[in-house]
């Protein structure tokens, strides 16, 4: 039968809403315990794992630029890996001593002074994209003139350090500023836009299909060594973006089709700054995460999906067992040079594991399904289930570009003060050994959002206080599965991915 | 933990605001039949204790005495299911923090 879940909305009058703060007051003080002893609980863990890993483990980096190389672990890489393992677990144990719903939903819906800036919004908008795009113009230029050194160019150096490590952080940490500073926005704003009506049925595919070309593009070209390599992947970009754009309208592709905005949205609905039609206002992290509106398509999961896949497959190839893994695949295959043998096992890998990540994901939704025994559809089950993999993503993202965005900031500085003629050779940090804890911690900490965010997710789905304790056992499996991946690539000796010089 | 019985006010489901309304995000086994059907929203359920809990959570307002009587009887019984759960829970908490402390002293 058709049953569109119940729409209707009850208006709450004065005295529901004292009887309700009451009632919200009564089970904050009971819960407050019951979270002070899980948050002393995780916080000894936490602890337990930071220091027993200080200055054992180092961060990935991202695929070629910088490679640190990674020291062996004090204990015994099992006992490292399932600590980590039974962290997240214990967590997620914790969190179902959490079980009153009112408590919950106040968390999830907790936020402070929303101030409006829509009357500012377009001039914030113009300038940030305009400066965007001098911004553009300039290390396209500069990628073809400048030196060809990486650590010079302010090519790579916006690139690498500037987009991928830095303004993600800045979007799952503080707020989305994509909307505000993207130059492709500007420059589509020139154009005569929406030939042609966006295809609704392919939804966000363009962009998840987007996201692993790019990706692919990273590992497989040397634009992240070659300033003007990149300032050709760079042109192309922008001309895919425009033509994308003046065919299907501006909203249409940005919202759908753009890789680097979809990727920026869903990084952003981990911040604790959000804005929405109403203005500004500030959340718990990760709370906007149990909003419905977030994944809506299949398409959706698997972005996210892709999101947490290209961590831990550029984390995985700069590691030893990921150069030996390559190197044994293309030593089995007989035809071809070694150079385009390699690009297919570095291409199936990404696919393959691409796969199997999601594979595991959906069939999480499956199996919550046989568990519980709910008459929610698997579909509609792996949908709200499947933003807590942003807060994931997010963890391994820090864990992976805190060191670059630390170690390559300040040359970063220096070639946007003189892009035509950077430093040979620009000031670049080593970061500290407690960084590397740091990165462990950083996998966790994404972890214990995505658990806690699930837990609330599951509370907004069933009814009864059992059944959404019970619908999360899957989900903990997979990402406990997931953390397990992650800190054994966290832990293993680096090296520069072969075949690619 | 007290039995506090129920909420007055807890929020709906928020199932609505996909795009595709049309679209079926209930699926009944084939083999199944369910136990009831919601009458206000229309979901159905696979036992009356889930359906009874759901009215109770979401369509509070809506019902008459004897039907929030039926609530408060079932979420005190989940109570106390809860509660052993909890104590499960607890058990197993136990086991992994000893059982990681006595591995970690072993090992190093």
């Amino acid at each position: 039968m058709s049953s569109s879940p119940n729409t209707e909305t009850k208006p709450d009058s004065p005295t529901e809403d004292r009887t309700t703060s009451t009632l919200i007051g009564r089970c904050v003080d009971r819960c407050t315990a019951s979270i002070r002893g899980a948050f002393l609980l995780q916080f000894g863990l936490w602890l337990t794992a930071i220091l027993l890993f200080t200055e054992t483990v180092a961060a990935a980096n991202g695929v070629a630029l910088a490679n640190a190389s990674r020291d062996p672990l004090d204990i015994p890489q099992w006992l490292y890996i399932s600590t980590g393992g039974a962290t997240v677990g214990a967590s997620a144990l914790l969190a179902t001593f959490v079980t009153d719903r009112v408590y919950i939903r106040s968390l999830h819906t907790w936020s402070l002074s929303r101030f409006t800036v829509e009357n500012r919004w377009q001039t914030i908008g113009w300038i940030g994209r305009w400066c965007g795009v001098c911004l553009l113009v300039l290390a396209v230029y500069v990628g073809f003139t400048g030196p060809q050194l990486p650590n010079a160019s302010l090519t790579v150096l916006l690139t690498f350090v500037g987009i991928r490590a830095v303004l993600p952080m800045v979007a799952y940490l503080g707020g989305n500023l994509w909307p505000a500073i993207n130059p492709w926005r500007a420059l589509v704003s020139k154009f005569p836009t929406g030939i042609r009506t966006y295809p609704e049925q392919v939804e966000r595919w363009p962009a998840v299909a987007g996201l692993l070309l790019l990706v692919w593009v990273e590992v497989v070209f040397p634009v992240s060594t070659i300033p003007r390599v990149l300032s050709m992947v760079i042109i192309g970009y922008t001309a895919v973006t425009i033509v994308g754009a003046v065919l299907f309208g501006s909203d249409p592709w940005f919202t759908n089709a753009d890789p680097l905005s979809v990727l920026f949205r869903f990084y952003g609905a981990v911040a604790p700054i959000q804005r929405d039609s109403e203005g500004i206002s500030v959340k718990l992290p990760g709370s906007e995460l149990t909003d419905s509106d977030l994944i809506t398509d299949t398409s959706d999961v698997a972005f996210v999906v892709a999101l947490v896949w290209e961590l831990t497959y550029s984390g995985f190839i700069t590691t030893q067992a990921g150069a030996s893994t390559i190197e044994a695949f293309v030593g089995l295959l007989s035809y071809g040079g070694v150079q385009a043998r390699a690009i297919i096992v570095y291409t199936v890998l990404l696919v393959s594991g691409y796969i199997v990540f999601f594979g595991a994901y959906w069939y999480a939704g499956t199996v919550t399904r046989r568990l519980t025994g709910t008459y929610l559809s698997a579909r509609l089950i792996a949908f709200r289930f499947a933003p807590p993999l942003a807060a994931i993503a997010a963890g391994y993202h820090l864990a992976h570009y805190t060191g670059l965005a630390v170690s390559l900031g300040p040359a970063l500085g220096m070639a946007l003060s003189s892009p035509l003629s950077p430093p040979a050779n620009p000031l670049t940090l080593s970061p500290p050994g407690w960084f590397n804890a740091l990165s462990i911690a950083f996998v966790l900490v994404g972890h214990l959002l995505a658990i806690w965010t699930a837990h609330g997710t599951a509370y907004e789905l069933f009814s009864s206080r059992l059944v959404a304790i019970r619908s999360q056992y899957p989900y903990i499996l997979v990402m406990i599965g997931y953390t397990v991946i992650s800190l054994w690539i966290l832990s293993l000796p680096g090296a520069l991915p072969p075949y690619l010089s | 933990m007290e039995s506090e019985p129920f909420h007055r006010s807890t929020p709906n489901l928020r199932l609505v605001n996909y795009p595709s309304m049309s679209e079926t995000w209930c699926e009944i086994p084939p083999d199944e039949s369910p136990a009831g059907t919601c009458e206000y929203c229309g979901q159905p359920y696979p036992t009356q204790n889930r359906l009874i809990l759901h009215k109770g959570v979401e369509h509070l307002q809506q019902l008459d005495a004897d039907e929030q009587d039926a609530f408060t009887a079932t979420y005190s019984d989940e109570e106390a299911e809860l509660r052993t759960f909890r104590l499960k829970a607890l058990g197993v908490l136990v086991l992994l923090y000893f059982g990681f402390l006595i591995t970690y002293v072993i090992v190093t």
